[in-house]
């Protein structure tokens, strides 16, 4: 095939910074000194990691964090799923619309909100029972372990229900119709063949949300730091930029080794048990649909309770929270006194002029960095499944790892990079070009793994005709494989686009100057410099910037391909 | 032990509303092989599982073993695991994360009787012995194949005793040996055990092997209910003559009320009806005889022989009579046919049906 070659560099390109990044961070754990020093190596960082109380501290607190993340997560997305899919519950399609949303509002927005709400000074419940019964305390703490789960869990519910509905569709109904058949009720059934078959379904999902609860920057940074309270990635974080200390690069990088080792291991255990679950997989010819549970009135009634509760809690309530403390100087519960103080001030105090430099760094990354993945990962797919090449299994495994790896650490390294091993090569600390590297790497296995799928699924002879006809690899590309491919890149950049637009972790790291600074940086910058009331009013406005985009997406992306890629 | 009368259902698809069943009527008396036979899309899975509680029909009503359960008004309807049912997938639908036994014993402890352990052991190890899986209890059941999951699938429905077995496409996903095979056992099992089956095929020679009696079924109706040898040489319309084996179709109209004039020449009928307008003449293959000489009887004409292919039990013709070409099966030994032949259309093997509109296209 001519061109081949030309198709396996593209994909090395992208490739090789991932490993690259990787050694660059097992590296810096090695590493000894500040900026401009001569630079010495040591032990002592992996040393501290295992010797050290505030990282013992750190990864029992991780852990917590990530188990209530995965333990509130389930708590909505396994009844949710169940409904929509074996029951007669009315507003299918808004549920998914829902969901859908949900996994793009981005998790510093509700996390504000629950700080307003549940905060154990400021929270207006919090007050409410103290300013009411008299209470020297307020009963919630949001900056707690579990408070932080919470806000997390419920972010995370959106993925883990997609996930767990590609578990219902995967099996066979006529396995639980059999049960019914065979004088089983529908309790029974249940217990004896939906939840055992789904379970590896279920424990793949948790697996997956418990991976991402352990590298989950935004709420424990949102709501964490401020109160001491560290996980992983906030530790890594205030290694780095320290409030009082000098940067400690070595610490973080044997923190991040650490978080990485085990993120691995649990990837590993992630595709360990849906291979087991695939085990269960029917996939039957025929199209028809499951006999779905007749809910009757009342029960219809008692699910919609459940899912409008959970609606409003995970994303109403927050956001109706930061409608009112963009409106007020002072955050304070509502009350007349309050409502005389409504203003529009916040609004008008907003820092526009840096607010447009954001929204037009935030729109070139929007538009750069989907195109730039897209084009990176269809070298990737073709590499992987049509090149043929002894090694294609392993370019598969390395566009995974962007996925396994926290992405907060893929910032650092590049970070590092920048500072100390190309300072004198190319200036990228502080450009928008380092963001545009970091974040089109980050998206890598998102987008193989979408055209992966898409992939497979076209017939390898409709590009051999074409070699015969003795078309060039080039122009089968485009005119036989993208044409074919066209919904699934469609899906892919636009989901890839909003992700950009929400991005916070990984620009916590890299956006330093004015240059290069993202609308959700600037939000997050009034948070920390104290301006909560006004950083609630940027958070309004840069999800209203957002809206447009998620019309789109609505429009043109398919929600069944959202499962693909998990 | 089965009454449905005036059963109706529809299903939403996208925009369409697609009438799945639109009125069906049907008796099966107790111990009968009853089998539902049409192409996909004709309604039969769905009356099935109507039957079963798996769809809820929107009209009508059915009565399984004297009991009600459904009917559209008094509104009744019975869930699927209180109609006294035994059921074959066409999936199987053994699940996989138990053992053949427990497939088995799940039914017997947890469904409708509640058996104690050791009672239920033994049925389990009936129920085996009567698919001939004797010693397969404790085999994990996504490890059998798929012969084996056909079986285990049979036994599970036949341990809980049901008053009415039904069958789903039962044969559709073994290969075409262990089908013959099959098919017989299931015929001989029934019969041993006087049970009524209710049996949804697509396979018109597996529904003529273990039907007592079937009914014909497509666009959500039912076109005739008869025994096997009915539908073939009785057929009620030119669809389920069609439906049951290839047959040759002839464009014309009646001169009277047995003689059909038609595209090859006038041809007599035994003639029950008098149609007016179009009609086709139908006559099977292997009911069209090719005579060398010309013996002077009605329905003989004259045709050029296109081709003739040795099948071994048979000999398949192609016949050119004027403009028309018929399909023949002759007998294999007649050697090498001539140019020239005598075609013989023998006047009781002739149906004759009014002109269909999609035939016309096809004719």
């Amino acid at each position: 095939m001519r061109g081949r070659w030309l198709f396996v560099a593209i994909a090395s390109a992208g490739l090789l910074p991932v490993i690259g990044f990787l050694l660059i961070i097992v590296w810096m754990g090695f590493w000894q000194g500040n900026p401009g020093d001569p630079v010495s190596y040591t032990f002592k960082h992996y040393e501290t990691l295992f010797t050290d109380g505030a990282t013992y501290r750190t990864l029992v607190n991780t852990l917590g964090f990530a188990s209530a993340t995965v333990l509130f997560s389930l708590f909505f997305a396994v009844p949710t799923a169940w409904l929509v899919e074996r029951t007669d519950i009315p507003g299918k399609n808004l549920i998914f619309a829902f969901m859908t949303i949900g996994a793009l509002v981005p998790t510093f927005f509700t996390a504000m909100g629950w700080v307003f709400l549940l905060h154990p000074r400021i929270g207006i419940v919090n007050k409410f029972f103290v300013d009411g019964f008299g209470l020297a305390q307020g009963p919630f703490n949001i900056a707690s372990l579990i408070g932080m789960g919470w806000v997390e869990g419920l972010g995370l519910s959106s993925i883990a229900f997609i996930m767990i509905v590609a578990t219902y569709r995967s099996m066979d109904p006529a396995l639980e119709e059999a049960a019914r058949v065979h004088g089983l009720g529908i309790f029974r059934t249940l217990r004896y063949v939906t939840l055992p078959l789904t379970f590896p379904g279920i424990v793949a999902a948790s697996i997956y949300v418990f991976t991402i609860g352990l590298s989950a920057f935004e709420v424990p940074a949102i709501i964490g730091m401020s109160n001491k309270i560290f996980t992983f990635s906030t530790y890594i974080f205030y290694k780095i930029q320290p409030l009082e200390e000098l940067p400690s690069y070595g610490m973080a990088g044997a923190v991040s080794s650490l978080l990485v080792a085990l993120a691995l291991l649990l990837s590993w255990g992630y595709f360990r048990v849906l291979r087991f679950s695939h085990r269960y997989a029917v996939v039957t010819g025929k199209g028809y649909r499951p006999r779905l549970v007749d809910l009757g009135k009342q029960g219809r009634l008692l699910a919609w309770i459940f899912l409008g509760s959970f609606f409003f809690i995970a994303k109403l309530l927050p956001f109706l929270l930061l409608i009112w403390a963009s409106l007020l100087r002072f955050f304070q519960p509502p009350s007349l006194a309050a409502f005389e103080q409504v203003s529009l001030i916040n609004y008008y105090g907003l820092p526009w002029n840096l607010m447009f430099h954001g929204a037009r760094n935030t729109l070139i990354l929007m538009v750069v960095v989907p195109t730039l993945a897209l084009l990176l990962c269809l070298a990737i797919s073709w590499t992987v499944l049509r090149s043929g090449l002894k090694w294609r299994l392993t370019f598969d495994a390395v566009a995974f790892l962007p996925h396994a790896v926290p992405h907060l650490i893929l910032a650092i390294a590049a970070v590092f990079t920048a500072l100390f091993l190309l300072r004198n090569v190319f200036s990228l600390y502080g450009s928008l070009t380092i963001v545009i590297v970091v974040y089109t790497i980050s998206r890598i296995s998102f987008a193989t793994r979408i055209l992966n799928n898409s992939l497979a699924q076209i017939h390898p002879e409709l590009e051999e005709a074409a070699f015969v006809g003795g078309l060039p690899l080039w122009q089968v590309m485009r005119k036989i494989l993208l044409p074919l491919l066209e919904p699934a890149m469609v899906y892919a950049w636009l989901w890839m686009a909003l992700l950009c637009y929400r991005e916070l972790t990984m620009a916590s790291v890299l956006v330093t100057s004015q240059d290069n600074v993202t609308l959700p940086m600037i939000v997050w910058g009034l948070w920390l410099g104290g301006s909560l009331n006004q950083a609630a009013a940027a958070n309004l406005v840069v999800l209203a910037f957002m809206l447009p985009a998620v019309v789109l997406y609505l429009i043109f992306g398919r929600r069944s391909r959202f499962s693909e890629a998990l | 032990m089965i009454a449905i009368s005036g059963l109706r259902k529809k299903f939403q698809s996208g925009d369409q509303t697609i009438a799945a069943l639109r009125g069906i009527d049907l008796e099966v008396p107790k111990g009968e092989f009853f089998v539902l036979l049409g192409p996909s899309g004709s309604g039969k899975t769905t009356l099935l599982r109507s039957v079963a509680g798996l769809e809820k029909p929107e009209a009508g009503k059915i009565i399984l073993n004297g009991k009600t359960v459904y009917s559209s008004s008094p509104r009744v309807f019975a869930p699927p695991e209180e109609r006294q049912i035994g059921m074959v997938f066409q999936s199987y639908a053994i699940w996989p994360h138990l053992t053949v036994a427990e497939n088995i014993g799940l039914v017997l402890t947890h469904g409708r009787f509640r058996l104690p352990k050791q009672e239920a052991a033994q049925r389990i190890r009936q129920s085996l012995a009567l698919v001939q899986l004797d010693d397969f209890e404790n085999r994990p059941a996504r490890l059998l194949s798929g012969g084996q999951q056909q079986r285990v699938a049979l036994a599970r429905a036949l341990a809980v005793n049901p008053a009415l077995l039904l069958m789903d496409e039962p044969l559709s996903n073994l290969d075409a040996r262990l089908r013959e095979e099959v098919r017989a056992n299931i015929k001989k099992l029934a019969v041993r055990l006087g049970i009524t089956v209710m049996y949804v095929t697509h396979d018109q020679v597996e529904a003529m092997v273990v039907a007592d009696r079937i009914a014909v079924m497509a666009h959500g109706e039912i076109l005739q209910i008869g025994n096997p040898f009915e539908l073939y040489r009785r057929p009620a319309s030119s669809l389920v003559a069609e439906f049951f084996g290839s047959i040759n179709w002839l464009r014309g109209r009646m001169l009277d009320d047995t003689r059909v004039e038609t595209e090859i020449g006038n041809l007599t009928t035994d003639g029950a009806r008098r149609y007016n307008g179009g009609v086709v003449v139908g006559v099977r293959p292997e009911d069209v005889k090719l005579d060398g000489a010309f013996p002077g009887d009605e329905n003989r004409l004259e045709g050029e022989v296109l081709s003739s292919t040795f099948l071994g039990d048979q000999r398949i013709a192609e016949v050119r009579i004027k403009d028309k070409t018929l399909v023949v099966k002759a007998p294999p030994d007649d050697g090498a046919l001539a140019k020239r032949v005598w075609v013989h259309l023998p006047k009781e093997r002739l149906v004759v049906f009014p002109e269909m509109p999609e035939q016309q296209n096809r004719l």
